[in-house]
């Protein structure tokens, strides 16, 4: 089946919250995950903390997955694996989303999108770190995959630029895995994690935190040798009285996160500048209608349940959205009719005066016309003469007919006594 | 200019720090300065433009530490006794056309790259512009060659299957009171140097082109024989063309010296042992005046030059289709450059810059701020709208210009059997096809080579899943699966495609080397998420643990050993 009222792109927790509920909410739900397994960033994310006010419990990111994916089985989702969106059309009933994966190219015709798509790490040349090019520079995200999902030592020496939480766990990972981190650096005067991430992972463990501090430059031809670290002033700038070089293998930059939202762009989702996710309603439907973004794509968030709960959200409205696009009732008409124009009616519109265009196939005398509602007549109108090329016009107020979802509507002619 | 004439200015400029003297038909300078700066201003003094009387500029700068050459920490026999009829020295833009060109000829042709991959000198560091010769008069090689190469292009790059773009270029004017002179300028280059497609277009024609170029531009010389390539793809293809017709390529070999008897390269010694050529063919960039010592032929020099690009997210590449750049707004700041401007990449980034900078340091790639600013401060003034925000990376390059500021491509003055392709630079990337041509017949010439009947032109690159139809798409994933498993997401770049660079004629397997065939890594989030999973790639196609697996040279390992955990957990 390639039919959804609610397609889930991203299986990290925003999308398996969306999935989840959207499927409580009797939709058909889809979910694309482009990874081999489910559960996004939270994969590598081995530390605990996460679920406290959603379960009352500090899980592992793992753990806070598997409760997900455990709700997840009891449903009937269909989920797909190392499958990746390579573009998103707008379609007459809604999107369609193109996917490759193994299996092939497919493509899903859908009511509705949920965009988890997460967040990258902003990266060292995007905080303007000059030098040379030496393996050994890394995101903290990207350290995390090394250390926690492939099992190596990103480095055995190094600096974190960034007090962000990604920065600070590493710090802590790290040191556990017996690195020495030499400090992490910040360039602004107050650190930018958690406060409780600061005592748990540096003051634990005497990695010394230098705020107003910045990396300026990294050394090395193949393997980083060393980073230039300067202290800033108040507008930022580094102060060249400063400069030190620390030798050390590598620099991870925990510098900051940006939604990921090139997908949205592409087909005309309007974002804020200051969130660098969707400008979205209260049910946190984008600027395209039946596009729904949730998580850490919408906005970055500091904890996990709050990316669930957006997740939920999203999932909830796409559901109801999908469901409401269902409402659609088509006019039948008999084949008296050359055509009649509109031929559906969306209940959930204002149908108070709608215009019918209709057209006899022959010439016709003294004729009925008739409109029935699950066989109930609710109006008739007589007319002398009907003739293909003259077009008929007729406004009605639909609502006051009863029509209901699944309704039969039907127009039809008949020779009047 | 006389000699004496050289050494009063000197003296009025350096005391009795540098002298000049005529020797062997060049100018050599001695002496000792402490800035860098002053050792290439007194070589400047003594050049000629174009000249065949080179500058040898052996002035002993004494402000830093002497540089030395990187070296491939490989070292082995491989190569011992080898005999090919030609030996390229320099996996660049030249030597690698060259190799391809040559093997049109029945000849055992062997390349050396003394780094682990080609193009990892200024041919790879560059803006990939196909220039139209708008700056050349006559006179010059570059200009000899500019314009026969600009037309070769199309043909060159559909023969090896990489995207090339004319997207014409404008240098755009901001006062209409210049039009007058750069008629007459324009109206000289058209009719007397032969630039045949340039001609003037005025502000109106420019904003209804471009829209977000500066609206204040009165006019601009317009050349639409201005295209694009990738510059380190157009290398790679061209020696896996050389490779595919029997030339050979040695990566991680570097020349240590030469044996030189009575004015023939008897043997030239590597870190892979001895080779034993008929002829060389220095292609060596900014070590080209080394080589050329080595060979007992040094008749010029080379004074390294960095330019600094940065290249902005593909958003900002809708913003601007062409190549546009100001004229008459200047870099702030000592600066010897066409100017750089804003470039259209064929991969729809935009690139900006570059700027030029005389470095003593022939090796130093390492980007710093204030070329960024100068460049963005003189880029804004092109387009108004170009933003720092944008700029997902930037690289540096160093060209290898002569004093005379000119090609030197010649046969040894002194010994032999040694053709000199040196001081290649901007437009050396536009010339290179035709460069490549005249070189492969002097060394075939030379050697009376007969042709090589199986030659190939055509080299097919790999499928280039993202850019396909959905139907030849999926077709190919049919064939095969690994084509629908997407390992970059920003670039689209599927496992299937990674498989197939690590089997291609030059197999380059560096996350580096698999980032230059595909563009894993080059998008916005610049390796972030896909850089562990190239590793791993890799690591399973050689059999080695991720620890083996290096980003480009032996010593420049991704990550070290196991977590205490132990093992590779998946």
């Amino acid at each position: 089946m390639n039919n959804f009222d609610v397609t889930v792109i991203g299986g990290g927790p925003a999308g398996l919250a969306a999935a989840i509920k959207a499927c409580d909410e009797g939709a058909r739900v889809l979910l694309i995950e482009r990874e081999e397994r489910l559960g996004g960033m939270l994969k590598q994310c081995i530390h605990d903390g996460f679920g406290l006010s959603r379960f009352g419990e500090r899980l592992a990111g793992p753990e806070y997955v598997e409760r997900f994916m455990d709700k997840l089985s009891e449903k009937t989702v269909d989920v797909r694996l190392l499958t990746f969106v390579t573009r998103i059309e707008k379609t007459a009933e809604g999107f369609c989303v193109v996917t490759v994966s193994r299996d092939g190219l497919e493509r899903i015709s859908t009511k509705t999108i949920v965009l988890a798509t997460g967040c990258r790490e902003r990266t060292a040349k995007q905080v303007f770190i000059h030098g040379t090019r030496p393996a050994g520079v890394f995101t903290a995200g990207t350290a995390q995959h090394f250390t926690n999902r492939l099992g190596v030592m990103p480095t055995k020496k190094c600096v974190i630029l960034g007090s962000g939480d990604i920065g600070l766990i590493m710090a802590r990972r790290l040191t556990l895995e017996g690195a020495k981190v030499l400090g992490v650096y910040e360039i602004n005067p107050t650190p930018s994690g958690l406060t409780r991430n600061i005592h748990q992972c540096l003051h634990d463990y005497d990695i010394p935190l230098y705020l107003s501090h910045t990396v300026t430059r990294v050394f090395g031809a193949d393997r980083l040798e060393a980073v230039e670290i300067c202290e800033v002033d108040e507008s930022y700038k580094p102060i060249e009285s400063t400069k030190v070089r620390v030798d050390c293998d590598a620099l991870i930059v925990s510098v900051g996160l940006i939604p990921e939202n090139e997908l949205a762009e592409s087909v005309g989702v309007e974002l804020d500048s200051h969130t660098k996710g969707p400008v979205c309603d209260c049910q946190l439907m984008t600027s395209v209608d039946g596009i729904f973004s949730c998580g850490n794509a919408l906005h970055v968030n500091d904890l996990v349940d709050f990316v669930s709960a957006s997740g939920e959200l999203a999932g909830l409205s796409a559901a109801h959205y999908a469901k409401k696009a269902q409402c659609k009732v088509n006019i039948k008409i008999g084949n008296e009719f050359l055509y009649l124009v509109p031929q559906q009616l969306d209940l959930n519109a204002d149908n108070s005066r709608v215009t019918f265009y209709f057209r006899s196939k022959a010439v016709r005398e003294k004729s009925l016309l008739r409109l029935t509602v699950d066989g109930q007549e609710v109006f008739k109108r007589v007319y002398p003469f009907l003739r293909p090329p003259e077009m008929q016009q007729l406004v009605l107020n639909m609502d006051k007919f009863a029509v209901q979802n699944g309704s039969d509507v039907r127009f039809s002619i008949e020779v009047a006594e | 200019m006389k000699i004496r004439a050289i050494n009063r200015k000197l003296k009025k400029q350096y005391g009795n720090a540098v002298n000049a003297s005529y020797e062997d038909g060049c100018i050599v300078l001695r002496g000792n300065l402490d800035k860098w700066d002053d050792v290439v201003a007194a070589g400047m003094l003594c050049a000629e433009p174009y000249s065949k009387c080179h500058v040898v500029n052996d002035i002993v700068f004494t402000g830093a530490e002497a540089q030395k050459m990187r070296m491939p920490s490989l070292k082995d026999k491989a190569l011992e006794g080898d005999k090919p009829d030609v030996l390229i020295i320099g996996g660049g833009i030249s030597g690698c056309s060259i190799a391809r060109e040559l093997s049109r000829f029945k000849l055992d042709i062997l390349l050396l790259e003394k780094e682990a991959d080609l193009a990892l000198g200024a041919s790879g560091r560059n803006d990939g512009e196909v220039h139209p010769g708008i700056d050349l008069s006559r006179g010059s090689l570059k200009h000899k060659y500019i314009r026969r190469a600009n037309r070769m292009y199309d043909a060159v790059c559909a023969e090896l299957d990489i995207p090339f773009k004319r997207v014409g270029q404008y240098a755009c004017f901001g006062k209409m009171s210049w039009l007058p002179v750069v008629w007459l300028f324009v109206q000289k280059r058209k009719y007397i140097d032969g630039i045949d497609d340039a001609k003037l277009v005025l502000g109106s024609k420019i904003r209804k082109t471009e829209p977000n170029l500066n609206s204040d531009f009165a006019f601009a010389i317009s050349n639409p024989s201005s295209g694009c390539v990738s510059p380190y793809n157009l290398v790679i293809a061209y020696a896996e063309n050389a490779v595919a017709n029997g030339a050979r390529v040695s990566l991680n070999t570097a020349v240590t010296g030469m044996e030189v008897k009575n004015g023939r390269i008897n043997a030239v010694m590597t870190n892979r042992g001895t080779v034993y050529p008929k002829i060389v063919i220095n292609c060596a960039g900014v070590f080209s005046d080394e080589v050329a010592r080595m060979a007992n032929d040094r008749f010029f020099s080379i004074h390294p030059r960095r330019g600094t690009n940065s290249i902005l997210d593909k958003k900002a590449g809708k913003r601007m289709g062409m190549i546009a750049s100001v004229v008459g707004a200047s870099i702030p700041g000592k600066t010897r450059t066409k100017g750089g401007g804003i470039l259209h990449t064929v991969h729809d980034n935009l690139l900006i810059g570059p700027d030029a900078v005389e470095t003593y340091e022939r090796e130093n790639t390492a980007t710093s701020p204030d070329s960024i600013e100068r460049v963005f401060a003189k880029q804004k003034v092109t387009m108004p709208t170009l933003s720092e925000k944008d700029i997902i990376t930037y690289f540096t390059g160093v060209r290898a210009p002569t004093y005379e500021e000119d090609f030197i491509i010649e046969w040894g003055r002194k010994t032999e059997n040694i053709i000199h392709v040196a001081g290649i630079q901007s437009p050396g990337l536009t010339t290179a096809p035709a460069v490549a041509e005249d070189v492969a017949q002097m060394a075939a010439s030379a050697l009376k080579a007969e042709k090589n009947e199986s030659f190939n032109p055509v080299r097919h690159a790999p499928p280039h899943l993202a850019a396909m139809s959905d139907s030849e798409r999926a077709e190919l994933i049919k064939q095969n699966p690994d084509y629908g498993v997407i390992v970059c997401r920003c670039e689209e770049v599927s496992r299937g495609e990674i498989l197939d660079a690590l089997n291609s004629p030059i197999c380059v397997p560096t996350v580096d080397g698999i980032k230059k065939r595909l563009r894993p890594g080059m998008g916005r989030c610049q390796g972030g998420f896909c850089s562990p999973l190239v590793t791993k790639i890799i690591a399973e196609y050689l059999g080695v643990p991720l620890s083996e697996v290096k980003k480009s040279s032996e010593q420049s390992p991704i990550v070290f050993e196991s977590v205490k955990g132990g093992g590779e957990n998946e």
